[in-house]
């Protein structure tokens, strides 16, 4: 009993350095990042900051709840095709090209991304001379990609990898017999992915889109390089702020709009693990 | 994984079937191919052009001329690709000193509110770090760390925990407690044991890690931009302030150095990072 | 075991960076706002001119970035360490714009030096008194005047629009033909929509001399209301470079750019040499940049002594001029001897001295200047 005592406390001493990290550079600024948002000149407490932020950039707010969730929406498709090929794809040559081919973007910084989208994406840039080139498009319609939509597309360039390693290593450990039943009695291998294996991997998936939906909503190289002019994303917005009127009280508000939309996130995940306990138990 | 889809490939099909499936194939994979590779060349001929304007489809001159730009010892693309590593590798270090003891807790010691540790180390990836960055700022300013290496460590540290503490808590979850039970069962206390077993069977996995806190902090870009300027200058920075001028031959070949480690590692981490662990991460 | 073997590297790294080259006896720590172009001029030509003159000193550049974004960051740094009180601040010599120099003036962080120096003697200009409304006469010394103007590609726009009016009659036969950054990402798109508000709000002259009145910002308010008309018919580019990039690839015909990133374009073979500029009636603001000493700078005598030799005729015919393409900082009268007719042309080949005189305006006051800002935020951005 004592044991089982010392070990327990024990454990949290070794929790703790890591704990006091995590207590003092993260959650402590974020506590004054949300008082700061409600603070005005002489300390008092004011909404005149959220209703600034609100007035400014309220379009900025719905475009980045947009922006991530479409992204999101997209790397879920993608991933769920490229992890699902690699598990039950037959052609081992094509599986081995994919899997060698999917990974290159995931070690592409987003600042790098966003600089090779800027001359990839643009009016005259290398995809349209490709698109032009090979018939596909012609020359007076092509449209230069930096918006709403070059930010969206340097998202899932970059993310789709980091959410298919997880899943296909979750996939992979799905039990093969269980696989190897459904096919003996007949299923399509679609089939197979979308009731057999892929319930098994919902965690796995979730995990992956929730921290790729989050970290985008963190992201300020990408549209401060593609498209910083409104519409845009509300970090834009904050380091505008900051940086060129030296406001922290319209800035906070809107890094605390931002949270509010990555909790909704984070509330998906919560419910479907609450609900995956649940089951278990 | 590769046996049982030999085993259930379907049968025979006609050849004008197969030809038209293949075909579709190799266009998917090439279509991904270019998607994958095709900004990335784009990258490759700015690193190597002189000059390029409009209408030519390609650089009307190449040559070297930004790589002495960029080398030139004003140039500070070796101090910030010395400083980016070496922020990187101290990240890797504080992180590791700290994960290795919790991940072992949580995976091994009954915990008082786990579930809830596990998540507070998940906050700085699952909360917009903005704020946070924008407000160490100020914290920072006024206990001198601002712009300072020691400043951006920290920063870079705190972010980058929950991989460390995460996978290190998977690795050792993953290691198999009858291993250890034997160790013991032959006399060695609890530290030799932790030494000589645990910790060497876990390696594979914390390395993983590593190299995934390493990375992320050789390109971390918002919180060095608030912590760091004007006095510690990464090679991200760099890349943006080249980048914003205009300068693309020096971005992209600020790029391409910040590709090298980046690439070199994903060939590395494939062999750490085993299908087990991966699986256990977030339980 | 891995372990000791990133120690091993962490170790190597440590050596590598002691072996790097030794540090000087001293240091001179300068800090400059703006465009990369800015860090480059003293990186490549000032500092090491310096250096040669004053064996023993290391001049080490780092730039904070464009727009007054740049310059708040100097701001905030030298706020911070006045308020720790620190007894030595690190920056030696900062290089900041109008509005920066104006708020550090009004918080005590400058230190006067103007007196000090030769090169004090040589402006007379109202930028060396005047940032923005705010009195800063002995503490700051030009370092160049820009001044944006529009580009445009010949080849394509055989007949330019010559003033704002002119212009909005163009775009809505050319749509998507101009470009310009908004109020993020540079100074050029902002100093368009403050040629914008002067050109349409009929109180150009209260905007640039005062005084400020902030019922006027209805004003303001109104004369943008047109621009979120003549917004649908343009492109927004991501900033300075962003312009100036489009304009390479042919995506845009004409934006406004500043004179001397335009001419550096051009001299590094990113900008076709058919394109020319042209300043437009009323006018489109330009502003200097301005020299000046933090008020506790660790080396005040060097500082000065630099500011000193970067502020001479000699160094700014050779460098601000010729190489870098700015107009001076000091006087153009002390200027022009010490350069070649051909060298003295090539700066106003498109734009006269004439025409500048005429329609190269000063920026708006501090107070409008931000009225115009939020205005274009609020009217025109949403």
């Amino acid at each position: 009993m004592r044991v089982a005592a010392r070990a327990r406390w024990g454990g949290m001493l070794l929790v703790l350095p890591a704990l006091a990290i995590v207590a003092l550079f993260f959650v402590w600024p974020l506590v004054m990042s949300s008082v700061s948002a409600f603070e005005d000149k002489d300390a008092g407490a004011t909404l005149a900051h959220f209703e600034k932020a609100w007035d400014f950039y309220s379009n900025d707010l719905i475009f980045t709840v947009a922006i991530v969730a479409l992204s999101t929406l997209l790397i879920a498709v993608l991933s769920i095709a490229i992890a699902g090929y690699l598990t039950l794809g037959e052609n081992a040559r094509a599986r081995g090209a994919l899997r060698w081919l999917y990974r290159w973007p995931l070690f592409i910084p987003f600042i790098v991304t966003a600089q090779v989208m800027r001359t990839f994406l643009a009016k005259n840039g290398m995809l349209n001379h490709v698109l032009i080139g090979s018939g596909l498009i012609d020359p007076l319609s092509a449209q230069s990609m930096l918006d709403w939509r070059g930010i969206v597309v340097a998202f899932v360039w970059k993310q789709t990898p980091f959410v298919t390693l997880l899943l296909a290593g979750a996939m992979a450990s799905v039990d093969d017999q269980h696989i190897e039943a459904a096919r003996n009695l007949g299923a399509s291998r679609l089939r197979v992915l979308w009731e057999i294996v892929l319930p098994q991997s919902t965690r796995t998936l979730l995990v992956g889109l929730v921290l790729s939906y989050v970290a985008m909503l963190s992201v300020l190289s990408v549209p401060m390089m593609i498209n910083p002019n409104s519409p845009t994303m509300l970090t834009v917005d904050v380091a505008y702020r900051i940086a060129s009127h030296g406001d922290y009280g319209v800035a906070n508000a809107l890094c605390l709009m931002s949270l509010v939309i990555a909790a909704f996130g984070a509330w998906f995940y919560l419910r479907h693990s609450l609900r995956h306990a649940e089951a278990i138990a | 994984m590769s046996a049982t889809a030999v085993a259930y490939a379907s049968p025979a099909l006609p050849a004008v079937q197969r030809a038209g499936t293949t075909l579709l194939r190799a266009t998917v994979i090439a279509l991904l191919a270019f998607i994958v590779f095709g900004p990335l060349l784009n990258l490759l001929l700015w690193a190597f052009t002189e000059r390029w304007y409009f209408p030519h489809k390609l650089p009307q001159a190449y040559g070297l001329t930004y790589w002495f730009r960029v080398f030139s010892p004003r140039g500070g693309a070796i101090t910030s690709l010395v400083t980016s590593i070496w922020i990187a590798l101290l990240t890797v270090v504080l992180s590791l000193v700290v994960a290795i003891p919790a991940g072992f807790a949580l995976a091994r010691l009954k915990l008082p509110a786990r579930a809830l540790i596990m998540l507070l180390f998940l906050l700085p990836q699952a909360i917009p770090n903005l704020p946070v960055y924008v407000n160490i700022a100020r914290m920072f300013y006024s206990v001198n760390l601002n712009g300072t290496i020691l400043g951006v460590v920290l920063v870079h540290a705190s972010h980058g925990l929950v991989l460390a503490v995460w996978i290190a808590s998977a690795a050792f979850a993953a290691v198999d407690v009858s291993l250890e039970e034997a160790a013991r069962n032959m006399g060695a206390g609890a530290w030799r044991c932790f030494c000589t077993v645990t910790l060497p069977l876990a390696m594979p996995g914390l390395i993983a890690s590593a190299i995934f806190v390493f990375l992320e902090s050789l390109d971390e870009f918002t919180g060095t931009y608030f912590v760091g300027v004007p006095d510690v200058i990464t090679l991200p920075l760099l890349l943006f302030n080249a980048s914003n001028g205009g300068n693309y031959q020096i971005a992209s070949i600020t790029a391409l150095l910040l590709l090298i480690p980046s690439i070199g590692f994903m060939l590395l981490v494939e062999r750490f990072l085993k299908a087990d662990v991966l699986a256990m991460i977030g339980k | 075991m891995r372990k000791p073997s990133f120690l091993a590297v962490a170790l190597a790294a440590s050596l590598l960076s002691l072996t790097m080259p030794a540090t000087a006896d001293t240091t001179l720590n300068v800090v400059s706002a703006g465009d990369q172009n800015m860090v480059d001029y003293v990186n490549n030509f000032l500092g090491p001119k310096f250096e040669a003159l004053n064996p023993g000193v290391k001049v080490r550049a780092v730039g904070t970035g464009p727009g007054d974004a740049g310059s708040q960051k100097i701001y905030e740094k030298l706020s911070a360490e006045k308020g720790a009180n620190t007894a030595t601040w690190d920056i030696d010599v900062a290089v900041v714009h109008q509005r920066g120099a104006a708020t550090m003036m009004k918080e005590s962080l400058l230190a006067p030096y103007t007196k000090d120096i030769a090169a004090g003697k040589l402006i007379s200009r109202d930028s060396a008194t005047n940032a923005l409304g705010t009195n800063v006469g002995g503490y700051v010394i030009p370092m160049f005047h820009s001044q944006i103007v529009f580009a445009y590609n010949s080849d394509v726009v055989k007949t330019p629009p010559k003033s704002f009016d002119e212009l909005k009659e163009w775009v809505r036969k050319n749509p998507k033909q101009f470009g310009y950054n908004g109020v993020k990402g540079g100074m050029s798109g902002v100093g368009f929509v403050t040629g914008w508000v002067e050109a349409y709000s009929g109180m150009a002259g209260q905007l640039e001399r005062g005084p400020y009145d902030p019922s006027k910002k209805a004003v303001i308010d109104k004369s943008l209301e047109s621009l979120k008309d003549f917004n649908k018919y343009v492109v927004m580019t991501p900033g300075n470079a962003g312009t100036l990039d489009m304009l390479n690839r042919g995506e845009i015909a004409m934006g406004p750019v500043w004179v001397d990133m335009f001419y550096t374009w051009v001299a590094d073979g990113k900008m076709n040499p058919s394109v020319k500029l042209e300043l437009p009636k009323p006018g489109l603001p330009g502003q200097p940049m301005y020299y000046v000493v933090p008020a506790k700078a660790a080396h005040q005598a060097l500082a000065r002594k630099f500011i000193d030799f970067a502020a001479s005729p000699e160094i700014q015919a050779e460098g601000i001029v010729k190489q870098f393409n700015w107009y001076p900082g000091i006087d153009a009268k002390y200027v022009k001897p010490k350069m070649d007719e051909k060298s003295w042309d090539k700066l106003f080949a498109d734009v006269s001295p004439d025409t500048l005189q005429k329609y190269g305006r000063p920026f708006p006051l501090s107070d409008y200047f931000t009225d115009i800002l939020e205005g274009y935020e609020q009217v025109v951005s949403k």
